[in-house]
């Protein structure tokens, strides 16, 4: 331990400090780990690693630490799960300010008290906490279909790498005053500021829901269903393409599926399966209730961090040859019809077919991004679009200039 | 000297035809729909993207602002070349790029009109979901620019929920894109932060948009209240009952007094408060939304229920809301527009406290607004030829604006910051908040020569926007909200 870290070490509260070890990143452990309680406790510690030159990385439920390149250093692992309270939640309002380190499934059982939810499905699982949640902006099955967090966020505390704590937005849920640092801070995996609260407008709970499957002959005719079944404009929540190999990671036949939610009314629900049951019947059939659990499976399955998982944009036109694509790689593939996205899960692949694979969805104006891999893959595929990657450069050296937040993240030095 | 190289440089660059500089060609583009004006330079016309940054660049040279410009329907003044420079108005790029169905996505020009993009998609059962009231004569960009709202936010969201991706010119001349044409691009939400931020850190030059369906069905409803404060009622009471209408606006008496005489909607001329509700999906959860709305209405006091027969009716009771600003303009010589929001359970109150205000400081106040999402409007009529009447209405709007903060609300709910409300900000806002936004701005590098003296309340070479030097701007008659 250097001098830096065994001062800032003794300066911060006993009680707060957890084992370091058990915060490996990569392999590599910190220094040290501590846990704080308040924001100011947070503010504080930021203030002095930064003073220290020590660099820091904010995480919860430590789901999604391979989330952009191997980090060029690492001291301190800031564990958040401490600050993980309901700072105010009007239920008449139909908003929450949450601490980030509430775990989404927390959050969920108390909003459900009240008949309301964040509609967010985010992999691997409602385990995530909240900060961890914006800070990835990962999507999931409902993301095109619901308002994703990044479109509830309406206001966030973030505390900056010199110890300030600073807000954006607010409690209200129409509001344009000031820039919405609240949207930058969604997918910026802490490296501008650490998510400290955040405040969401909150939608109603679905009086009902159901889930069906139905089989297909091939990854091409149930893509074509499933677009068949979006222009229905039928009140789902996730209507998504399965690969064969992702069918039967579900408990689904060895076949091509398309795996719908419809959420509302019951009234509303007997409609829409009618509707549901011409259209496939007229296309060919297959339509059954979806395995229980299929939805969580298929969270788990993009949450997973053996091997390497991608996620790639492109349109809904192109899922299905993005999906055989990921076939001929030995790849277990997905696609989500409204967001247009496709999520790959393989043992493992080599860079030159991931490059292609970029080239390709990059022609058509869409992105591929690693979300889990070996350190080797990741420090080779920039984690962003080259288009932004100065302006990247720019936030970071304004928001966080001493490099204190995850340095190298999204590229060496940065 | 400098500005008739200026003007040779940017007519060299955009053509003759592209470039005004003449005194009397200026003046149109003084103002926008506030009456604070400030005369620019030039103002440019350009036709693309290269255009755009060519027109940054000799900017550039000459150390001169920009500032972008969409049909000038902004209520803050945010397109006010307060330190003169470049205005660059988008209206000629007005293609609509690329209209692609099957992927449910619009490549559009910045200065195509929002209704016109909503009847283009009409045709393929899908819509543009944001409809600010300005939508026949505002541009997609200035929605961009300002994350405009409309009556639909409620449910569909605002701008920025339905923006994919942006091409813009940073202050240095070049082109990017942020976001791109799905949603969740990896990395910090650029797009998102760019939504809303008024021309203070790019110009805007494509926007790709994700469009939605047409619902099934839809349904409007006209509920009738003895008082504002019933028809509070019964908006909490609906959306806390697990209704989330697509639509609630409040109309209350002065305005529905204004209105109806003009516009033969069909709103009791004795009624205290109407609202206008919508909901919308397949059949079934209309009937059921529409039973719960009813429910609810009912239990408020509503004297009456109207829900619209047919696509006529409909267009009416819409046309009511639509057009009820222009209403005002016809019925008082001046109105100053205020926005601000509130957290929906406190409207009861704060709409007693904003009319009691009124009265105490002796202005008619009509309000008119979006109070599903707890989004006041309140109009103050007035005459600027009576002496001091106008200081009296913009130290009423700060007083009003007050109240909104002081209930847990904001300053602005969709008309954005620009010049009129950068000294409210430290209401809202502390030090270290208004230094981060400061950082945003460093960080795109647009510093203070993009739209300067906009949003943040300090800036170099602007007149103070500290909130004990408060001025305020006044709404021309026409303006939308």
């Amino acid at each position: 331990m250097t001098s830096g870290t065994a001062d800032l070490r003794e300066a911060l509260p006993a009680d707060g400090r957890r084992e370091a070890p058990d915060y490996p990143i990569d392999g590599a452990a910190p220094q040290i780990a501590q846990q704080p309680r308040t924001r100011e406790e947070l503010a504080g510690l930021l203030a002095s690693a930064t003073e220290a030159g020590l660099a820091v990385v904010p995480q919860g439920s430590r789901s999604a630490l391979d989330l952009g390149r191997p980090i060029d250093r690492y001291d301190v692992a800031l564990d958040m799960r401490g600050l993980d309270g309901i700072v105010d939640y009007e239920p008449a309002d139909m908003t929450v300010q949450v601490g980030a380190g509430m775990t989404l499934r927390a959050l969920r059982a108390h909003l459900a008290e009240h008949g309301q939810y964040l509609p967010a499905d985010p992999p691997p699982g409602d385990d995530v906490t909240i900060g961890g949640l914006l800070a990835t902006a990962r999507p999931g099955a409902w993301r095109g279909h619901m308002p994703a967090a990044r479109d509830l966020v309406i206001g966030m505390e973030v505390a900056l790498p010199d110890g300030s704590l600073v807000r954006s937005g607010g409690r209200v849920v129409k509001n344009v005053s000031g820039y919405d640092l609240h949207r930058l801070h969604t997918g910026a995996l802490g490296t501008l500021g650490v998510i400290v609260e955040a405040s969401f407008k909150l939608v109603p709970l679905p009086p009902a829901t159901r889930s069906f499957a139905v089989r297909r002959p091939s990854v091409r005719d149930a893509a074509r269903l499933a677009i068949e079944l979006r222009d229905a404009a039928l009140p789902g929540r996730a209507l998504s393409v399965l690969a064969p190999e992702a069918a039967v990671r579900l408990g689904l036949p060895d076949d091509a599926h398309v795996l719908l939610e419809l959420a509302g009314y019951e009234s509303a629900l007997d409609a829409a399966t009618t509707r549901i049951r011409d259209v496939t019947e007229r296309s060919g059939g297959g339509l059954g209730d979806a395995p229980s659990g299929a939805w969580d499976a298929l969270r788990a399955l993009t949450g997973a961090t053996d091997g390497v998982v991608l996620r790639l944009g492109v349109p809904a036109t192109r899922i299905a040859a993005t999906i055989e694509a990921a076939r001929g790689l030995r790849g277990t593939a997905w696609g989500h019809v409204a967001a247009g996205s496709v999520v790959i899960h393989a043992p493992a692949i080599d860079v030159t077919s991931v490059r292609v694979l970029r080239r390709n969805v990059e022609a058509e104006g869409g992105f591929l991004v690693v979300e889990s891999g070996p350190p080797a893959l990741r420090a080779v595929v920039d984690p962003l679009g080259a288009s932004t990657r100065d302006l990247v450069g720019a936030l970071k050296r304004q928001f966080d200039p001493t490099g204190t937040l995850s340095p190298g993240r999204w590229e060496v030095g940065l | 000297m400098t500005n008739e190289v200026l003007i040779r440089e940017l007519r060299d660059a955009l053509g003759d035809a592209h470039v005004l500089h003449l005194p009397e060609d200026l003046i149109a583009y003084e103002y926008d729909a506030t009456i604070e004006r400030a005369r620019p330079d030039a103002v440019v016309f350009p036709g693309s993207t290269a255009d755009v940054a060519a027109a940054v660049r000799i900017a550039n040279t000459h150390d001169v602002p920009v500032v972008p410009r969409g049909s000038g329907t902004g209520l803050a003044g945010g397109a006010v070349p307060v330190q003169g420079g470049v205005v660059v108005a988008m209206t000629r790029m007005r293609r609509i790029v690329e209209l692609n169905a099957a992927n449910r996505i619009a490549v559009v020009e910045p200065g195509v009109i929002n209704l016109d993009l909503q009847a283009a998609c009409e045709p393929h059962g899908l819509r543009y979901a944001p409809d600010p009231s300005s939508q026949r004569i505002c541009t997609i960009g200035g929605n961009v620019g300002t994350n405009a709202g409309g009556p639909h936010t409620l449910a569909h969201g605002s701008t920025v929920n339905h923006v994919l991706g942006v091409e813009v010119v940073l202050a240095d001349g070049t082109a990017t894109w942020l976001g791109g044409r799905q949603p969740d691009v990896p990395g910090p939400d650029l797009r998102g932060v760019f939504c809303g931020s008024e021309g203070t850190l790019g110009i805007v030059t494509q926007i790709c948009v994700a469009l939605t369906p047409l619902p099934h069905e839809v349904r409007t409803m006209l509920a009738i209240f003895d008082s504002v404060e019933a028809a509070s009622e019964a908006v909490s009471a609906i959306i806390s009952g697990g209704v989330v209408p697509v639509a609630v606006e409040m109309l209350d008496q002065e305005i529905i007094r204004i209105v109806e005489p003009q516009m033969h909607v069909g709103y009791p001329l004795d009624a205290g408060a109407v609202l206008l509700l919508e909901v919308e999906g397949l059949p079934e959860a209309v009937a059921a939304d529409a039973e719960r709305v009813v429910a609810a209405c009912d239990a408020a006091g509503a004297r009456e229920l109207r829900v619209a027969e047919s696509a006529e009716e409909r267009e009416g009771l819409w046309e009511g809301r639509k057009g009820g600003i222009g209403a005002i303009g016809a019925s008082s010589p001046n109105f100053y527009i205020l926005d601000g929001v509130v957290p929906r359970t406190r409207l009861p109150e704060v709409m007693s406290q904003v009319n009691a205000l009124a009265d105490e400081y002796g202005f008619r106040c009509a309000n008119i607004f979006h109070a599903g999402d707890g989004n006041l409007h309140p109009n103050i009529m007035f005459n600027e030829l009576d002496e001091g009447a106008t200081e009296r209405v913009l130290e009423l709007g700060g007083e009003i604006m007050r109240v909104c903060v002081e209930a847990g609300g904001s300053i602005t709910g969709e008309h954005g910051i620009g010049l009129e409300k950068r000294s409210y900000m430290e209401w809202v806002f502390g030090e270290a908040d208004l230094d981060s936004m400061e950082r945003l701005r460093l960080a795109f590098g647009a510093g203070e020569r993009f739209n300067p003296c906009k949003v943040l309340p300090t800036g170099h070479g602007c007149a103070s926007g500290h909130a004990a030097e408060l001025r305020g701007h006044l709404a021309a008659p026409g303006v939308y909200i």
